[in-house]
């Protein structure tokens, strides 16, 4: 029964529920709070002529159920991996709310959603690794690293940004990747730190794992907490704990091998 | 007041808020900003410890003032203020404290930790990184739900 509107207008909100949902999915992983993401999928649904029924958020999926007069859907969308881009984000939130001002079919926000997520700009991989050595350098005098040591936590950052960003793109776990960049960038710090004279050897070695601080998961999920959504917010603490569990056993393991206590 | 170590933690939080701005994906207009939210929020934080506070009470000022300077500035950034408020806190999320803290505790499960103080200062660090990080959160989150800055 091709012609058959009931199954008709099941397709057309199926596609709205789809769509809003990739654009919550998408928000989410840029590390945007629960609140965001479901206003985003909201703005998306009412421009396209939808209200939304209901939507839930959870660390590895979205849900969302929308209705049109006697017709209701629901769906379901998995999450990709959490991690934080502010101008894909503001981008999207941008794009959302230019669907919520009416006129525009299912088809171009997808084409809209997909020219957004491909144009926006990215730093170039070795400017991102050069301002990490110096946020984690910088870090580290913040906490009272000497200035022999300054040196040796900005390479360990770099190094550090510069393996990370391989062992992700190679699927590796992003806890084992957290323990690995951590036992190497401690390692390098802590070694080149002993080799430049510094006192702050320890220091030198923590302020290097410092890219790795999940922090805007961590405010994040008090965010999440304070609004409604404990099951997200807890869901990112936990995730925070595990990150610093596993950078930790890295720095363990480095302090080992260099005989730092 | 050491007005020197006042610059100087001004100027490397702002350098530090910056850089982790880049990782985050920030633009190049946007940097400038998150550097100027690291500078403030790191020069309070200072002064509130200079004062004596802690650095738990120290850290929810410095981030309630980063939060509200950034309120005149909402016609300016729009809902990218939240942001660079965000960004110009990370360098005072406790990374570190927790990292001590977990080793500590790494320590305490050694079979014959040394003493006490061991078992005391991982507990001191651990809650120390909790009641930070808590005070960033609130800090950063009052003015924003008072003051209901935009999201879109």
């Amino acid at each position: 029964m091709p012609d058959d509107p009931v199954r008709l207008k099941h397709r057309q909100l199926e596609r709205i529920a789809m769509a809003a949902l990739r654009m919550a999915r998408l928000l989410t992983e840029c590390g945007a709070p629960v609140r965001v993401a479901h206003q985003g999928a909201s703005l998306v649904t009412r421009g396209l002529g939808v209200e939304p029924v209901g939507l839930r958020t959870g660390y590895a999926s979205q849900e969302i159920t929308v209705s049109s007069g006697h017709n209701t859907i629901t769906r379901m969308m998995s999450v990709g991996p959490h991690g934080v881009n502010h101008r894909l984000d503001h981008a999207l939130r941008a794009l959302a709310v230019r669907v919520s001002q009416g006129g525009m079919t299912v088809d171009f926000v997808e084409v809209e959603i997909d020219r957004v997520v491909h144009g926006t700009p990215r730093h170039p991989a070795w400017v991102v690794a050069l301002a990490v050595g110096l946020a984690c350098a910088a870090f580290g005098r913040l906490l009272g690293i000497d200035w022999a040591a300054f040196g040796p936590v900005f390479l360990a950052g770099v190094a550090g940004q510069g393996a990370r960003r391989r062992m992700l793109r190679r699927g590796v776990n992003a806890y084992v990747t957290a323990a690995v960049i951590a036992f190497v960038a401690a390692a390098i710090a802590g070694f080149g730190a002993k080799l430049a004279g510094s006192n702050t050897l320890n220091l030198a070695m923590m302020a290097a794992i410092l890219l790795l601080v999940p922090g805007v998961p961590a405010t994040n999920a008090q965010t999440d907490i304070m609004e409604g959504y404990p099951v997200m917010g807890s869901a990112r603490a936990v995730s925070v704990i595990m990150v610093m569990v596993f950078a930790t056993t890295g720095v363990w393991l480095a302090e080992a091998l260099l005989g730092v206590h | 007041m050491d007005w020197l170590h006042l610059l100087h933690q001004a100027a490397f939080g702002a350098i530090a808020a910056a850089g982790f701005g880049v990782l985050f994906n920030f633009g190049l207009r946007s940097l400038t900003w998150c550097a100027g939210a690291g500078a403030l929020a790191l020069g309070v934080r200072t002064l509130g410890q200079d004062a004596a506070w802690s650095l738990e009470a120290a850290s929810f000022v410095a981030a309630l003032a980063t939060s509200c300077a950034m309120r005149p500035l909402i016609g300016f950034l729009g809902s990218r203020a939240h942001g660079v408020a965000l960004a110009g806190c990370i360098p005072m999320v406790p990374g570190a404290f927790l990292g001590q803290a977990i080793l500590g505790m790494l320590a305490v499960t050694t079979p014959h930790p040394e003493n006490a103080t061991v078992i005391l200062t991982a507990l001191e660090y651990l809650l120390r990184v909790f009641f930070t990080l808590a005070a960033i959160g609130a800090g950063l989150a009052i003015p924003a739900q008072l003051l209901r800055n935009p999201d879109f």
